[in-house]
Formats: structure tokens, sequence, C-alpha cells
């Protein structure tokens, strides 16, 4: 106590002179509007510039949480553009109500092969998150695979740089179906087959899944294409094609789940083979 | 209530009155107030409280203040001034403001003109950053301040040798 007192006896002068500079600048402060203004100004710039640091920090720690909430914008968004790409391609469409009979879920690629002949993805959804076997994947920007099994939290998805995978795809601008199926080499090379060849078509015409499968929905855009030969003995064209998306750098991706893919499985067993 | 500190408080009115009622219409080429009420600074007795020195300057820059109907850059300048005296006495005596050595009796002149120029030019830049108060008004503040700060001190040496006069005789 003493030591305060006479800490405060030392100090006496430099501390009336700031209490009554406090007191003047109050008076300043009340008597001028001027002086009220420009201290209001300068107050609000060092609040502004305080405030706009701890933004930009407290930002940085969001970004996580600002992700996955893109991330869940994005999943009910790209449900609309798989929607809307159907209704595009068959303009009539928009007269009768049709059903959208596919949901789309989030999630992230943890592991993806791409050397190999088969190759693989895992994905950090699994049968918690409703994740089903033969569900579709894709990205913002094309299609990944197909999920072929499913545990707790995970699953495994067949990846189309797999040679056993083929997709059923058509030209956006004529509904001639095909085959897609990867050549084996380069990540984002790959062919079709099986498009008749009275289908006029062109280098750079874009390729767009077919809709005959119950995986995919229609009008999902693909790649396009970049050489074409015609194989008189068949009757059918070669495609090469480069997607868009590069299958080996995905990270997010989405997985459709058809709700009414046992209705036509259960048609599908019924047809003669 | 001793005779000098009479004379203090007699002088301190005295120059509030003036500064107030005749330095503050003069307005010299149209814009220049000189301070004389700068002379209480420069009067009170180095050897003398520094607490009530304080206290006291306050009390004339508010009062200047209040009188002139100015917001309140008198009071901030002159409570400024008071507190950094003992700094601007030691640059320019190069003494300790301790040592018994009133301005009155010290007969360099060079040592008096560099205390009352160091006085009154941060009393007035102080002064006038406060009135305009905007980084933009710089040229402003610098040039009101040099040319009213030349006004100053000629009236403040002027009453400062008179005052002497008065004392010695």
């Amino acid at each position: 106590m003493q030591r305060i007192f006479n800490a405060l006896v030392q100090f006496r002068n430099p501390i009336l002179y700031f209490v009554l500079l406090g007191t003047s600048l109050l008076f300043l402060n009340n008597r001028s509007n001027f002086h009220q203004s420009q201290l209001h100004n300068y107050s609000l710039y060092f609040s502004q510039s305080l405030y706009g640091v701890s933004h930009r920090i407290s930002n940085y720690f969001q970004l996580k949480k600002i992700n996955d909430q893109l991330l869940q914008e994005n999943r009910a968004l790209k449900e609309l553009e798989l929607k809307s790409n159907g209704i595009a391609l068959y303009p009539t469409a928009l007269k009768t109500k049709r059903r959208f009979p596919f949901q789309v879920k989030a999630a992230h690629v943890i592991k993806n092969s791409f050397l190999n002949q088969q190759n693989y993805l895992i994905i950090d959804k699994g049968a918690k998150d409703g994740i089903e076997e033969e569900m579709a994947v894709i990205t913002d920007r094309g299609i990944i695979g197909i999920v072929k099994t499913v545990s707790e939290h995970y699953a495994s998805v067949i990846s189309i740089l797999n040679q056993d995978l083929k997709i059923n795809v058509r030209l956006k601008k004529n509904p001639a179906f095909g085959t897609l199926s990867w050549k084996g080499k380069n990540p984002i090379d790959f062919q079709v087959e099986d498009i008749v060849m009275n289908a006029g078509l062109e280098k750079g015409d874009t390729l767009i899944t077919g809709g005959m499968s119950s995986y995919f929905p229609l009008g999902i855009p693909l790649g396009k294409i970049t050489d074409f030969e015609r194989n008189i003995q068949s009757g059918y064209y070669t495609i090469s094609t480069e997607l868009f998306e590069d299958p080996s750098q995905v990270y997010y991706v989405y997985v459709i789940e058809n709700l009414e893919v046992k209705e036509i499985n259960v048609l599908n067993k019924e047809l003669p083979k | 209530m001793n005779r000098d500190t009479l004379a203090l408080y007699s002088i301190f009115l005295l120059l509030v009155l003036l500064q107030v009622m005749l330095f503050n219409n003069l307005y010299l080429f149209g814009f220049i107030n000189p301070m004389v009420y700068l002379f209480f600074i420069v009067v009170y007795r180095f050897e003398n409280d520094q607490t009530l020195f304080i206290l006291l300057s306050f009390l004339l820059g508010f009062a200047i203040d209040f009188l002139s109907q100015s917001g309140g850059a008198h009071t901030i300048a002159t409570l400024t001034i008071a507190f950094l005296r003992p700094i601007i006495i030691r640059s320019a005596f190069g003494v300790t403001s301790e040592i018994p050595s009133s301005f009155q009796n010290d007969s360099r002149i060079l040592s008096k003109t560099a205390f009352l120029a160091l006085l009154i030019g941060v009393h007035h830049l102080i002064y006038y950053s406060i009135v305009f108060f905007n980084w933009n008004a710089f040229y402003l503040i610098l040039k009101n301040t040099l040319l009213t700060s030349v006004f100053s001190l000629i009236l403040i040496a002027l009453v400062s040798s008179l005052y002497k006069k008065l004392n010695d005789s």
C-alpha cells in the first residue's frame, strides 16, 4: 500500500497531466461539433482496422466450416443442375411434370489410384451416411465411377479409369447412344464405341451421359470428341474423347442415389436374357 | 500568501484578460493572434512546485478557451507545454529544472531565446494541430504555427523585459 502511494506521489505530475489531458479532450469532444465528428472518424477508422484484422483472423479459422457449408450448398445446386440437364434436352418436358428420382450427397476422396488398369477410389462416406452399392459418383465437371462396396463410414468406388466399366453416353446435339470406356493410358483419354454411322458428328462435339442406365441421370457433360474414325464394316464410329475432369485429380465428389433403382432392377430381372 | 504568489496570481488574471479582450481580436494580416498568455509559462519560477504549475496551466488554458468560445485547443496545448517545460528548460539551458535559476536572472540571451522559441513553437504546433485536426491541413498548420510563433515570441520577449524592469525598479 505504502509503495503504491509512494509511486503515486513520485509520478504525480504525469498522472495529473494525463488526467487533465483526458478531461480537456472530453471538453473538446463535447464543445466542438467539428472535433466530435473528426474524433468519431478517427475512432471509426481505428476500430475498422482492428475489426478488419480480427475478422481476417477469425475468417481463417472458419475456412473449414465455410468450405463444408459451400460443399453442402453445391450439393443442393448439383441436384438442381442434374434435374435441369434433362429439361434442356427436351424442351417440351417443361409442359409435363417429370419425376426426378435422384438425390445427391457430398463426399471427400481419401484414396485415389490411377496408375493401374483397374483403379479404385475410397470416399469418406459409408453406410451410415446412406451410401449403398452401385450408386454413381460424379464431380462438378464429369463422372468418376460407381460405388462397389460399402463399410460403415467409407465406400470404395470403381473408377472410370477401369477398363471393365462401360458408361452409357450420347451426343449432346443428337440422341445417338454409345459406350464410353477408358483406353488404359492417359487418365483423360477415353474412347466411345457403338455410335451408329448415320449420326452426324464433328470434332469438338460434347458427350453427355445417356440416361439409359439406372446409375447416372441424363445429361451430365463428360468430354469433347477429339478424333473419330468411320468403321465401314461394322457401321459404327470409333471415337476418341477427352474428359473435362481429370479423374486422377479429384477431391470433392458427389454420390448420386437413384431412389427408384429397385423398381428398375425388378423389371430388368424379368426381361428375357 | 506572500508577495511572489500574489504577483503570480495577478499576472494570471491579467494575462487571461489581456489575451481574451485584446490579443484574440488582433487578427494581424487577417489571421495572426499572438498568444501572450504564454508569458505565464515563462514567468513561473523553475524551482517552484511542478504539480501546481500543471494545474495552473490547465486552468489558464481552460479560462482562455472558456472566454474565447473555443473548443479546448488552448487547454490541451498549454497543459502539454507545462508538462514538457522541464524538458524544454534542459534542452535550452543545459541545466536541470531543479537548479534554482529563473529565466529573469539568466543573462545568456541565446539560451533565453531558444527557451522561448521552443516553448512557443511546440505550444503553437499543438494548438494548430488540434484546431485543424486533419492530416490534409498539414501545410496550413505549419504556416500558422510559424507566423504566429514569430509574433508571439516578439510580444512575450517585450513583456518579459518590461516585467524585469518593473521587478528591478
